[in-house]
């Protein structure tokens, strides 16, 4: 075999060795991303692991009492955004966040706090708030639902890197977010879609418990 | 012999008597056609339904729409627990919400909240034998509760609740 004989068959090889491992990446991607999907649409939402540090915010709760994200250092908070006019996603997004508050032991409960910030603070007054959890069972001992100024809220939303769009009187299109802080106030798990797994969302928080 | 011979008021009395008679036959044309205003069902309701209700409730208001099976408790079929309730207790259940339902009050005008109660009612009805009184349900809506609203269109804004 001559010396070009051999380039040309190295070459080859070397073009056939990329290209399979090239379908070999796809192919691998597709499943993954297909594996995804599927999880997605068994759970209703996709889970993505993040770090985000969240800054302080202050906003008014469901007894229109002022609500400071800093006092709850050294918990893990459960953040939802939902409008409690919202016929689409949040009330699956609420009921996940109920299941998830049950499933709680009463030693769990001490330390993770679950809140729900409105996307539409022209109706979620708080009064309009509490009479929304209140139909879906929630106990506000770890449980708040927060409104407020509709810039202040626009600065929260942004720091979550929820999106939010007006459409008309009670009917908002905004990510449907719910986020896992853990205790030093970096977001680590960000659940994107209208049904959030509580158990998933469970392990997730539990395992933030363990870490100091 | 001719009619005006026959009676007492004379051919001038007679022509009076028609046109009373035509201004009395139209009277009573305005005033069904008043009445019967606002009773059918309309673009708006249907609109109004396709925004609010249709996700959980579904298309014909048996309780099948698109998120109806993922919801904590399933949303009820029309068919089966409208006729039992009063025209004002469905009203209520659409202002004050009801577990997963949404309140509509602070969002929605009297008169949305009016179409969707009579919406209700019409999904209700389909594909089942309607009691003789059932008939004169959305007549009762549409004239001793919200009446002309429901005949001009939404012209009142909601109540602003600030927090």
């Amino acid at each position: 075999m001559t010396t070009s004989h051999k380039k040309q068959s190295h070459s080859l090889l070397q073009r056939y060795f990329f290209r399979s491992v090239v379908i070999f990446l796809t192919m691998a991607l597709n499943l993954s991303s297909a594996s995804l999907a599927a999880q997605a649409q068994k759970t209703g939402a996709e889970r993505r692991v993040t770090r985000r540090t969240i800054q302080n915010f202050s906003l008014i709760d469901e007894n229109g009492a002022r609500f400071t994200f800093d006092k709850l250092a050294g918990k893990v908070v459960v953040v939802a955004f939902a409008y409690t006019t919202c016929v689409d996603v949040c009330p699956l997004i609420t009921a996940a966040l109920r299941q998830t508050q049950i499933a709680l032991t009463p030693q769990e409960r001490t330390q993770v706090q679950l809140l729900t910030i409105t996307t539409d603070p022209e109706i979620d007054a708080p009064k309009v708030l509490s009479a929304y959890a209140k139909r879906y069972g929630a106990e506000f001992e770890n449980w708040a639902l927060l409104t407020g100024d509709p810039a202040v809220l626009a600065q929260v939303w942004k720091n979550f890197g929820v999106g939010v769009k007006r459409r008309a009187r009670g009917l908002i299109d905004h990510t449907p977010l719910t986020a896992i802080v853990d205790r030093s106030k970096a977001m680590r798990f960000a659940y994107i879609g209208p049904s959030p797994d509580p158990h998933a969302v469970l392990g997730d928080v539990r395992s933030l418990l363990k870490q100091e | 012999m001719s009619i005006e011979r026959s009676l007492p008021i004379g051919r001038d009395g007679l022509h009076v008597l028609a046109v009373d008679g035509v201004i009395w036959v139209i009277g009573q044309l305005i005033l069904l056609l008043i009445f019967l205003a606002g009773c059918g069902r309309n673009e708006r309701m249907d609109l109004l339904y396709a925004e609010r209700c249709i996700n959980c409730h579904g298309a014909t208001g048996r309780g099948d729409g698109p998120l109806a099976a993922r919801l904590p408790v399933r949303p009820p079929d029309f068919r089966q627990t409208v006729e039992r309730k009063s025209n004002n207790q469905i009203r209520r259940i659409i202002a004050d919400g009801k577990g997963a339902m949404p309140a509509f009050e602070p969002a929605l005008r009297a008169a949305e909240i009016t179409d969707m109660l009579q919406m209700v009612r019409f999904l209700s009805r389909e594909g089942r034998d309607i009691a003789w009184w059932e008939r004169f349900d959305t007549l009762v809506v549409a004239h001793c509760n919200i009446p002309w609203e429901t005949v001009l269109g939404y012209d009142d804004e909601p109540q602003e609740t600030k927090p």
